[in-house]
């Protein structure tokens, strides 16, 4: 810059040559430099973040790009909140067939569950005992309401009693369920090793199941879906346990899974036979008889050879007319 | 900028006043005279009332002649042309440039400063190893190292001096790399574990020491597995660029890209979700938990990868089971290996986790394993192409191991050199080669004159 005239100077020059930058605080003249004009400055501030980011990402970070497919996801408690599972053997007794069909899908209405009813030949069970279905079926409801949050497994040989009660308010809810299950309990009764762990929280339960007196009946119990779940039921199904020949096949295998791996036995909760799964004929556990009020009446094996589930249920098909009814 | 030579702090100099050597201060604020020091001068004549010669030093006493005996004198400056010198056309530039760095000495510090920090960053191992570590910037802490020591060792078979040389090798070799980018190490020894008395588990164990090491690491997030007989053949790879920044591309999900145990893929069973029958599982790199290689017989797990989660803790819970034991340990060889190609297969809720990684990626074979020629492109060693790492697979059973660890370690020297090595071994080869042929060039002429 030039004048043509000096600026005039002070008639009082100061004593002391002024500094020349007033303000104490020290600024490298080429920041100086750059805060003199606007697209400088952003210019700057953009460069000195790409460098901060540089530093940043220069070996670290973890990539995360598009993914290869897109499946919707379904959020779990989006749908109906039970979804009540029995398998059904194609060669029994229609008439009764309907009839325990119709017991459930009443149930459901009155709560607004769901109901699944497969059969066992839909299933690839590489001729083990058709009562290994179970399990694949839980699988087959899930993947077929990846919204509702609990499965509810309940063999044909049982009926719902009681159905003004609410399986989710009556058992489900976190804090009902902490308050029933039985903790430090051996899983395999009398007398077995692996106990059920005693510090449990109610919302961590993502299985729960009864004990008879033989051990944990897989008649009647609940999963919860999610990730677990599959890993669960497809650790169970296992043709490894399928073709070991297991003296009482999948109820056997799920006992061998649940003491022998933590993860699953973490996730168990074993609740009063009363509750889910009582017995009407069978080798109960204790308070596990059948009483008027409890949610199911087991028969258990009552499809097996010389037993007829019909028969033996017909007087609480009539009881659950008459409560209809009356 | 177009700027006038500024003044010195403090205002320009004034020929004659400030001469060089007693202008302490910038302004000759050196001169103030106080009160006090005019009274401890005063003191000092009164107390040693004798001649007190000054300039008794040597430079104080020669000053003068020293000075002007310089090449660039201050001295004549006054006499010549007005505070220029004008000597020699090289000292003056060379004064110039001088003056002109003092002048930007602070912009120039700040760059001095960046330089003399980079080299100390680099020079001090300590300290870019805590960068790199660090989960802000490197993020090395999140990797682990799991190698496998004294395997199929034990009891059983004693190990000689080769062993004993491989795996000291091995070590080695892992130390430096896993030091060099800020990684853990966990060396594991085999032999020791065992978790019944009754059966020898080994090589079982490896559930087992994963665990243990995600327990001991908790900041970890993945978890490499090596067995003894591999060597990191290139230690400046980083994992994360190697392979965690770019899994997407890297990984094949569906096994059919490379299927060398026909392992019929996706599953099709109705009652499974969209997402167990999907051939990618939900194709998400998130969903990733576990990689591993396959050779030419299947899964590899000589060198493979876990990132904890809940998944990968259900999958060491479930993978050893006393019934899949029981019924298979006759049929299953190869342990782990071939249990987890088991559950692979019939355990839907695996698939979607697992994702594959091209062979050499992390775990090229040596000519021997997988086809004596050496020379199938998927598999084996490429030295062009730099592979990461060597897996002696199977040296142990009638190959040399310890020949094959040499080998590689010396190969590996070779192709990682500096570039002052590379320029000193290029000179003795070049010596080498011109005595080669002149040794040559004396045979045939020996041959000729016979």
């Amino acid at each position: 810059m030039h004048f043509a005239m000096p600026p005039r100077k002070t008639s009082r020059p100061p004593p002391y040559a002024a500094r020349n930058s007033q303000n104490s605080s020290f600024v490298p003249p080429v920041l100086r430099n750059m805060l003199r004009s606007k697209p400088r400055v952003i210019v700057g501030a953009v460069l000195g973040l790409l460098t901060l980011l540089w530093l940043l990402g220069m070996i670290g970070g973890s990539s995360s790009s598009v993914p290869l497919t897109n499946i919707p996801k379904v959020a779990v408690g989006s749908g109906a909140p039970v979804v009540i599972v029995t398998v059904l053997d194609p060669s029994a007794n229609p008439a009764w067939v309907q009839k325990i069909k119709a017991n459930r899908e009443e149930y459901a209405k009155k709560h607004g569950y769901l109901t699944h009813f497969p059969t066992p030949n839909q299933y690839p069970l590489n001729n083990a005992p058709q009562s290994w279905s179970r399990v694949p079926a839980l699988r087959h409801a899930m993947t077929l309401y990846p919204g509702s949050t609990f499965f509810w497994y309940l063999d044909s040989s049982a009926l719902i009693m009681s159905p003004n009660l609410d399986l989710h308010a009556h058992l489900l809810s976190p804090a009902v369920i902490e308050k029933h299950m039985i903790t430090n309990a051996p899983v395999v009764p009398p007398d077995s090793v692996i106990k059920t762990f005693s510090n449990l929280k109610g919302e961590r339960i993502d299985l729960v199941i009864a004990q008879d007196k033989e051990g944990l009946a897989p008649s009647s119990f609940v999963v919860r879906n999610g990730e677990w779940a599959k890993f669960f039921l497809d650790a169970w199904f296992d043709p490894i346990y399928r073709s070991y020949n297991f003296q009482k096949a999948e109820s056997h295998a799920l006992e061998h899974i649940v003491q022998w791996h933590g993860t699953i036995l973490a996730k168990l909760a074993m609740v009063p036979q009363s509750l889910l799964n009582a017995y009407v004929s069978g080798p109960n556990a204790q308070n596990g008889q059948y009483k008027e009020g409890d949610l199911i009446a087991n028969f258990p094996e009552c499809d097996k050879e010389g037993r007829n589930c019909a028969e033996e249920q017909q007087p609480f098909f009539e009881v659950l007319e008459r409560k209809k009814q009356g | 900028m177009s700027r006038s030579p500024s003044p010195k702090p403090g205002g320009w100099s004034s020929p004659g006043l400030n001469t060089p050597y007693d202008s302490g201060g910038a302004n000759g604020s050196s001169h103030n005279v106080t009160w006090a020091s005019a009274q401890a001068r005063s003191a000092e004549v009164k107390g040693y009332p004798g001649f007190t010669p000054r300039n008794q030093g040597f430079f104080s006493k020669h000053f003068r002649r020293i000075s002007t005996s310089l090449p660039i004198s201050y001295g004549d400056k006054e006499k010549l042309g007005r505070g220029r010198y004008q000597g020699h056309k090289f000292s003056q530039m060379l004064n110039r440039v001088g003056w002109n760095l003092w002048r930007l000495r602070r912009s120039l510090g700040v760059v001095l400063l960046i330089i003399l920090s980079i080299v100390v960053f680099y020079a001090t191992p300590a300290l870019h190893r805590m960068y790199r570590r660090s989960a802000l910037f490197g993020g090395g802490n999140k990797y682990v190292i799991i190698l496998a020591a004294n395997q199929g060792g034990g009891v059983m078979e004693w190990k000689g001096p080769r062993e004993w040389a491989i795996e000291r090798d091995s070590v080695k070799n892992k130390k430096k790399y896993t030091k060099k980018w800020g990684y853990d190490l966990e060396i594991v020894d085999m032999s020791t574990k065992k978790r019944y008395a009754h059966e020898w588990r080994e090589s079982w164990e490896k559930v087992d020491t994963i665990r243990n090491a995600m327990r001991k690491y908790p900041q970890a997030e993945w978890f490499w597995w090596l067995d003894t007989n591999t060597f990191i053949m290139e230690p400046s790879y980083s994992l994360q660029k190697h392979i965690f920044k770019n899994l997407q591309d890297i990984t094949y999900r569906d096994i059919n890209v490379y299927n060398p145990l026909n392992i019929s893929h996706p599953l099709t069973d109705e009652h499974l979700d969209a997402e167990t029958r999907s051939p990618v599982g939900d194709g998400r790199v998130e969903s990733i938990n576990m990689l591993i290689p396959q050779d030419c017989g299947g899964f590899n797990l000589g060198s493979f990868m876990l990132r904890r989660s809940v998944w990968t803790d259900r999958l060491l819970d479930i993978w050893w089971d006393p019934v899949g034991y029981e019924q298979k340990h006759m049929e299953w060889e190869h342990k782990e290996q071939d249990a987890f190609e088991y559950m692979y297969q019939n355990q839907p809720w695996i698939r979607p986790h697992v994702a594959f990684l091209q062979q050499r990626k992390i775990n090229s074979f040596p000519p021997g394993a997988c086809g004596d020629a050496g020379d199938d492109v998927n598999i084996h060693y490429q030295e062009k192409d730099r592979d990461f790492l060597v897996n002696m697979a199977g040296c142990e059973w009638g190959r040399d191991c310890w020949a094959e660890m040499y080998n590689y370690r010396q190969l590996s020297n070779r192709l990682n050199r500096n570039p002052w090595e590379k320029f000193k071994d290029g000179i003795s080869d070049f010596f080498k080669k011109t005595a080669k042929k002149e040794e040559k060039k004396k045979k045939k002429k020996e041959e000729k004159k016979n």
